[in-house]
């Protein structure tokens, strides 16, 4: 089978931040790009055709057969998201299901599939192994929350591989971000940081640049399929992150009872962790992701300390606030369909 | 603007601003300057009359080397605290400097309560990995703590000797924190083999629980070895097997009884009852100063071994009576040695 070239391309969930920079990195490697997703874009991008299409139901797969699309990038999955767990539950499952659905049978043109997961399906468990590599998941822990949601997506997106034959299936399990709207930011910038008693995890974490990038080179490049984690080099301990961003622990959390913790610092900080983060800020999990290195000869450009820099330096640098979405959006729609009818014509 | 002459820049230039004194009481400068000094000086004094004390006396009445060590102590903690984040841990979260910063505590233990006595440290490697095999007892993991102390200071080339933890112990409050943070790692094969590859020296004890919560009318009989799993990773990583025997660690806390429904209620592998604890609180947790001696055997050679010998339970678990056996030898031969149980 000759190697597979991507020309038709699909984002799924292409409006969120990360979406959108894979789209903007995409755009001039594929001929053809399309987005999809169920809220607009921030702002559109010339060359890539959105389309309002929602995961969980059944359009994707007419989208793909109608559309011939040959690579699907699927980036509709939520983990770290001020929504509840039902939302989250029905967005990564449901709508990967409905996704895979749509990519499978004989008339499906799909070669290759991208799906992002994340770290947390590892879960953070306290006599947990000190590094995690691809085959380490814990299928037998009695997981909650996006730890189950990302357990049963990987088994349906494994399943899928397993079923068909002429489809590459990359799933990408990226690192936890702290880019400035992430749960784990705000919880990190608090001027007081209560901390769990007792406890110093090891942190890792993934840039935003380099998680876009992971999933472009996954993309277009020509990787073995399967698994990989992806996050950057070294850890950060948890008391040396808050001191790096300027804050101080306080070691107020009782080491027992996540959830009364939780419930702590939605009241009285109004942060609101996950149960998955609760279990990372108290017990850590750090990935092996020698495997990306050999397969893709590329590592995440910043280290877990260098992330967490920038995170530190980012709350310092005043934000230009971009112009008003709206009208940038309205604005690349026309020059798009001035490009189409130029075309046309020329045609 | 170029200035020329040195009076235009005289006109030029702003005046300097007079920084006023912070208001208050101040020491007088003489005082401040001696408040200053005042640790060197008293070193200074200490030292001379150390001296003549042992001109006089003809024998070390206040041991400068003591004193150094705790003025070191002092000097590390302070680091320590200027450092802010810029320090860096391995992946392991492993500190060696905040480990050594401790380490005056552990030696003064090693040294003076204890007075453990360390024979063959020779034959731990002064570089490459090795697989260092202990028995273990005493309630507390303390015997972990005297073999990284007699490892970093007897031997001629310090090193850290990265122990492996049961799994249960790393899901605790600040003991996880505590063991991460001196360099532990969980007991579990993939973590030992990550270790060896980086040429560590890793510590394991392979009877686990089984030795530390064993009864004191059963002191110093080995329980069985595990499963011979840390053979299997010696021989899969090529690194050799030292044998560890450590007398002394039974009687620290002579366990006589186990509440065993206490132990399950806070997830504990055993509740001990000593003479002293939980009659007394926590003073019934000071160990017993017994006396100690710790004995590094010649390694077992594994590397004319090929890796699929590691699938091979036969030679897995005759490798592993053999370091069993070589340990029981000697705790036998050192307790023969040991005059008495607190001398």
């Amino acid at each position: 089978m000759p190697p597979h070239i991507p020309r038709r391309v699909l984002i799924t969930g292409v409006s969120n931040p990360l979406g959108a920079e894979v789209a903007r990195r995409l755009a001039p490697q594929v001929p053809y790009l399309f987005g999809c997703d169920v809220a607009d874009p921030v702002s559109a991008l010339e060359e890539m055709d959105f389309v309002h299409a929602d995961t969980r139901l059944s359009v994707i797969g007419k989208l793909v057969r109608q559309l011939r699309i040959d690579t699907v990038v699927h980036l509709a999955v939520l983990v770290d998201s001020p929504h509840d767990e039902r939302p989250i539950h029905e967005t990564d499952v449901i709508g990967t299901m409905n996704m895979l659905v749509g990519c499978s049978g004989p008339s499906s043109p799909v070669r290759k599939l991208v799906v992002k997961s994340s770290q947390a399906i590892y879960g953070a468990a306290g006599g947990d192994p000190s590094f995690f590599s691809e085959e380490m998941i814990n299928w037998d822990r009695l997981a909650s929350g996006i730890t189950r949601d990302l357990l049963e997506m990987e088994q349906l997106v494994s399943e899928f591989a397993l079923r068909t034959d002429g489809c590459d299936v990359t799933v990408l399990r990226l690192g936890y971000r702290v880019s400035e709207d992430t749960s784990l930011a705000r919880y990190l910038s608090l001027p007081i940081v209560p901390v769990f008693a007792g406890f110093d995890p090891r942190l890792q974490f993934l840039h935003e640049d380099d998680a876009a990038e992971v999933i472009v080179r996954a993309t277009v490049g020509r990787q073995p399929p399967g698994a990989f984690n992806v996050a950057g080099d070294g850890v950060v301990l948890l008391s040396q992150a808050i001191d790096i961003m300027g804050g101080r622990p306080a070691p107020v959390l009782p080491p027992y009872w996540r959830w009364f913790s939780r419930l702590g610092l939605k009241t009285l900080a109004r942060v609101d962790l996950p149960r998955h983060l609760a279990d990372f800020l108290a017990n850590g999990s750090v990935m092996d992701c020698s495997r990306l290195e050999a397969a893709f000869g590329w590592k995440p450009a910043h280290s877990s300390r260098q992330t967490m820099d920038a995170l530190a330096l980012g709350k310092t640098v005043e934000v230009i606030e971009p112009p008003s979405p709206p009208q940038e959006y309205e604005l690349q729609k026309y020059l798009q369909a001035r490009r189409r009818r130029a075309l046309r014509l020329s045609n | 603007m170029i200035e020329t002459t040195p009076r235009e820049r005289r006109r030029n230039s702003q005046k300097a601003e007079i920084v006023a004194p912070p208001q208050g009481f101040r020491l007088p400068k003489p005082v401040r300057r001696l408040q200053r000094q005042a640790p060197m000086y008293a070193i200074q004094g200490l030292s001379s009359l150390s001296t003549r004390l042992r001109d006089l006396t003809g024998r070390d009445v206040i041991d400068m080397g003591r004193i150094m060590e705790v003025v070191q102590f002092i000097y590390q903690q302070r680091e320590l605290a200027r450092r802010g984040p810029n320090y860096a841990v391995d992946e392991f979260g492993f500190d060696p400097q905040w480990t050594e910063s401790f380490l005056t505590i552990f030696k003064a233990l090693y040294r003076d309560y204890w007075r453990v006595e360390s024979t063959g440290v020779e034959n731990v490697p002064a570089a490459g990995r090795a697989l260092l095999v202990a028995n273990h007892a005493g309630v507390l993991p303390w015997d972990g703590t005297m073999i990284k102390t007699a490892v970093f200071s007897e031997h001629s080339h310090p090193r850290h000797v990265r122990a492996l933890v049961a799994s249960q112990f790393m899901g605790m409050p600040v003991m996880s924190w505590f063991l991460r943070r001196t360099g532990q790692a969980v007991g579990h094969p993939d973590d030992t083999r990550r270790l060896l590859e980086r040429d560590e020296l890793v510590l394991v004890f392979p009877e686990g629980t089984r030795g530390t919560g064993k009864s004191f009318k059963d002191r110093y009989r080995l329980r069985r070895f595990g499963r011979g799993g840390f053979v299997a990773t010696a021989i899969r990583a090529q690194a050799p097997i030292i044998p560890i025997s450590v007398v002394g660690s039974e009687e620290i806390y002579p366990m006589i009884g186990d509440f065993g429904p206490v132990a399950r209620f806070f997830g504990l592998p055993y509740f001990p009852v000593t003479p002293f604890w939980p009659w007394l609180g926590p003073l019934g947790m000071i160990p017993l100063p017994s006396k100690w001696r710790i004995q590094f055997h010649a390694p077992v050679d594994v590397s004319d071994l090929p890796p699929s010998a590691a699938e091979d339970q036969h030679i897995v678990m005759s490798l592993a009576d053999e370091v069993r056996d070589t340990i029981q030898r000697g705790i036998y031969d050192n307790l023969k040695l040991r005059r008495g149980v607190f001398l």
